[in-house]
């Protein structure tokens, strides 16, 4: 039997918050755990096997947060995991009543708000990047030979398709901001 | 933040932000909030960690509430003039809703 399992782009797959946070859930009531979140966990992620375990986690996206931010969640009984990228995790084994982080619609709408901003900041490092790249191609490429215009041409393109996605990324999130 | 601009940004307000704001009239940290909240309301309102910690930040920065001192990592709240004064009107407003509720209920 593995011992461990290896997820890529997760972060992609569970756009959603909350819905990243329930298949957290599910891993580890199938006993799959991760103790420590890292920069590069949305990208590649390995689960190691123990026990089946009920937690609940929370993902909480926090640029720059107050210092009283740790021992405000640990007082609550939450323990920390790390960080990917701004988003920290936090998770507490429960029995019976799920614990939440976010207790008001309100505050778990604010929540979804700041994953959406954290989104748009790559989205617009794209767009400006797509549009230099685009400007650059229309009225300087004259001097350039076929070659090495072709490859400005690959790399409008490459930056492009990560711009549309981050763009319907953005969407879907709106979308489905109450959740 | 002056009041009136308080007043728009905080009447009406979520029952989240009045129970805070109602704590902290006496000093307070996160924790403790929380656990005097749930009293308040027999246990009806258990207010989460990330939800006492964005409200704090908010009620902060708009100058309703203020750190008093630090214990450990833990900081400890007190409601300001405004923050009793817009708690004071609000509660006003929510005796009038339940009069007139009263009234033809």
């Amino acid at each position: 039997m593995k011992n461990s399992k290896i997820v890529l782009f997760s972060a992609f797959r569970y756009l959603v918050p909350s819905d990243y946070e329930n298949w957290l859930e599910r891993m580890a009531t199938e006993g799959w755990h991760i103790n420590h979140f890292r920069q590069w966990n949305s990208i590649i992620m390995t689960f190691k096997r123990g026990e089946p375990k009920k937690y609940r986690f929370v993902y909480d996206p926090q640029v720059s947060p107050r210092k009283e931010y740790l021992a405000t969640y640990e007082q609550f009984g939450w323990e920390y995991l790390g960080r990917m990228a701004s988003a920290h995790f936090w998770r507490m084994e429960y029995e019976g009543e799920r614990p939440e982080a976010f207790s008001d619609q309100e505050s778990k709408e604010k929540r979804n708000k700041r994953t959406i901003a954290a989104v748009s900041v790559s989205f617009t490092i794209f767009l400006v990047t797509v549009l230099a790249v685009g400007i650059f191609l229309l009225f300087f490429t004259d001097s350039l030979s076929k070659t090495d215009r072709m490859q400005v041409i690959i790399a409008e393109a490459f930056f492009g398709v990560i711009m549309l996605a981050l763009g319907s990324v953005m969407i879907f999130l709106r979308k489905n901001e109450s959740h | 933040m002056s009041l009136e601009k308080a007043r728009k940004r905080y009447i009406p307000m979520s029952e989240t932000m009045f129970y805070i704001l109602l704590s902290l009239k006496q000093e307070r940290h996160g924790y403790a909030i929380m656990q005097q909240v749930k009293e308040l309301t027999q246990g009806r309102i258990i207010l989460g960690a990330g939800t006492v910690y964005s409200s704090l930040g908010k009620l902060e920065g708009d100058g309703l509430i203020a750190s008093v001192r630090e214990e450990g990592r833990r900081i400890i709240y007190t409601i300001t003039q405004t923050g009793k004064e817009i708690l004071h009107e609000e509660a006003e407003r929510i005796s009038e809703l339940y009069n007139n509720a009263r009234g033809s209920l």
